[in-house]
């Protein structure tokens, strides 16, 4: 069994296309409102002086790129430690679930977590997250998302060889610090990304939320 | 900010105004007794205490009130090793324990007055940590607006203020039942009520000037910081909720500050009980009015950092 499973998001490759979000949601049969897995569209720029009329503003350096994120089953998740009926856990093999026989709806966790993972379901009055198709993988078969993407911008595994394998970038701008919950979570950044915490650029827009 | 929102507020509010009623009646029934005796401090006292804990019922059923699924509720209670929201529920339903076992020990004084003590500092100290546990349920990393100082300072300070002017206007109410009862007996309780309410009175504008240091610290942090969502929280204070947060400070000055040096001139004035008493039903009006604004700001403005 995995000791941490994990995600590799290609930034680089995306197209923002949200093939993904909707193959979660189609899988899952989310609600309208309730959305497991996000793409966060990020740019700036603006006009530059041109290198041979430096008075003259007629090039550019505008830039946009596209985030797929999920939940992110932390190391170290902040909604397991914040629940206050342990409805939040992390499995053996790391994926973060929620237990709705022990859930209140308290929404206390997602508070606590910076990638907006734990969703409130109005109907069931109960907390739902992605749960990384822990049935298709019992299969045998690859999360819903993973397979969705026409540009193979996403892959799925044990973190330790994703790290081995595409390095140990976990985050960029909008994503936050990932020291405070260490998602299992690798990335190729994309060529225009900006540092996590500069706020170079800003969020455009936001899968699911208007 | 959703409508649930209320729900936090009603408790966060009742639970802590209960502490510090219960504290500063502590506090008031010692000196009391040292300068009255037993009899009259109890005479003085017991009618507030008994009044606290249908206040502190109130906020814990306001509190399901944000539950989705309240069915669930006694889980709460199950994560005391990581979870201050644990924590807190847990030292709630304590402190709901131990200050009814008090307050029904006292008004029937049953057992010795050395365990029905015991008892109440037991509950006091529980309340405390109550209130302590609820400012820690904020102060998440990923909530700037929360995760400063001010939070334990602002709950602490909403304790005493709302505890100090609701067992003022708690000894005023006692004391016209008592006037009309036997208007004898109310003699004595006269100087002890005046007294009382002018060191209550003393007391909330201390607080009130905790806050208004607190406060500007505290948006001047928020302003400051390099987090882009903590300036636009403190942002929001002086755009959107601009209007209600002028009516906080502005409510909470006149009734902690002005009403309260009236209370304090008033009290130090044999005969003008009915005054003094006036004053300290609108003061406790006014600022439990701007304590709830107050606490509607703290859950409008709040903003999570990431995504």
């Amino acid at each position: 069994m995995a000791k941490q499973l994990g995600f590799y998001f290609d930034s680089s490759a995306c197209t923002g296309c949200k093939a993904c979000a909707i193959a979660c949601k189609d899988r899952s049969s989310l609600p309208v409102g309730t959305n497991w897995r996000h793409i966060t569209d990020y740019g700036g720029g603006g006009w530059v002086p041109d290198p041979n009329h430096p008075d003259l503003l007629i090039a550019n350096n505008i830039y946009v790129y596209s985030l797929s994120t999920s939940c992110m089953h932390c190391e170290d998740p902040a909604c397991v430690n914040v629940c206050p009926t342990t409805a939040m856990y992390k499995r053996d093999d790391g994926i973060v679930l929620v237990d709705a026989s022990k859930c209140i709806g308290c929404r206390y966790c997602e508070w606590a977590c910076p990638y907006g993972a734990p969703q409130f379901s109005e109907e069931k009055g109960v907390m739902t997250k992605c749960d990384f198709c822990q049935d298709l993988q019992a299969q045998g078969l690859d999360p819903a998302c993973v397979d969705a993407c026409p540009m193979r911008a996403l892959e799925f595994g044990e973190l330790d060889e994703l790290r081995a394998k595409y390095g140990d970038v976990q985050a960029v701008d909008p994503l936050p610090d990932p020291n405070i919950t260490h998602p299992s979570f690798v990335m190729t950044p994309h060529k225009n990304s900006q540092p996590v915490g500069s706020g170079n650029g800003k969020i455009l827009t936001v899968s699911g939320k208007v | 900010m959703t409508g649930k929102e209320w729900a936090l507020i009603t408790f966060t509010i009742l639970a802590q105004m209960s502490v510090g009623a219960f504290v500063v009646l502590g506090i008031v029934h010692f000196f009391a007794a040292r300068k009255a005796g037993d009899e009259q401090a109890d005479r003085l006292s017991d009618m507030a205490l008994l009044a606290i804990g249908p206040v502190l019922v109130l906020g814990l059923l306001a509190s399901f009130g944000h539950l989705g699924n309240p069915v669930n509720a006694p889980k709460a209670i199950s994560n005391l090793a990581s979870s201050w929201l644990s924590r807190e529920i847990f030292s709630s339903v304590t402190f709901a324990v131990l200050g009814a076992a008090f307050a029904l020990m006292q008004w029937r004084k049953i057992a010795t007055p050395a365990l029905r003590n015991a008892i109440a500092w037991l509950a006091a100290l529980v309340g405390l940590f109550l209130v302590f546990s609820m400012s820690q349920v904020y102060m998440l990393q990923t909530q700037p607006a929360w995760d400063t100082f001010a939070t334990p300072v602002q709950f602490f300070a909403t304790t005493f203020l709302l505890g100090s002017l609701a067992i003022g206007s708690a000894f005023v109410a006692n004391y016209a039942y008592l006037k009309g009862k036997d208007p004898d007996c109310a003699e004595a309780q006269c100087s002890l009520v005046r007294v009382a309410l002018k060191w209550i009175a003393l007391a909330s504008i201390v607080i009130l000037g905790v806050e208004m240091i607190s406060l500007p610290l505290q948006l001047s942090l928020l302003a400051s910081s390099p987090s882009a969502v903590a300036q636009a929280s403190a942002a929001l204070l002086f755009s959107q909720f601009a209007g209600l947060f002028a009516v906080r400070l502005v409510l909470v000055f006149l009734g902690a500050g002005l009403l309260a040096l009236f209370v304090y001139r008033y009290a130090s004035q044999p005969g003008s009980e009915s005054l003094m008493g006036t004053l300290a039903y609108s003061a406790f009006a006014l600022v439990l009015f701007s304590e709830v604004v107050g606490r509607f700001l703290f859950y409008a403005t709040h903003l999570r950092i990431g995504l």
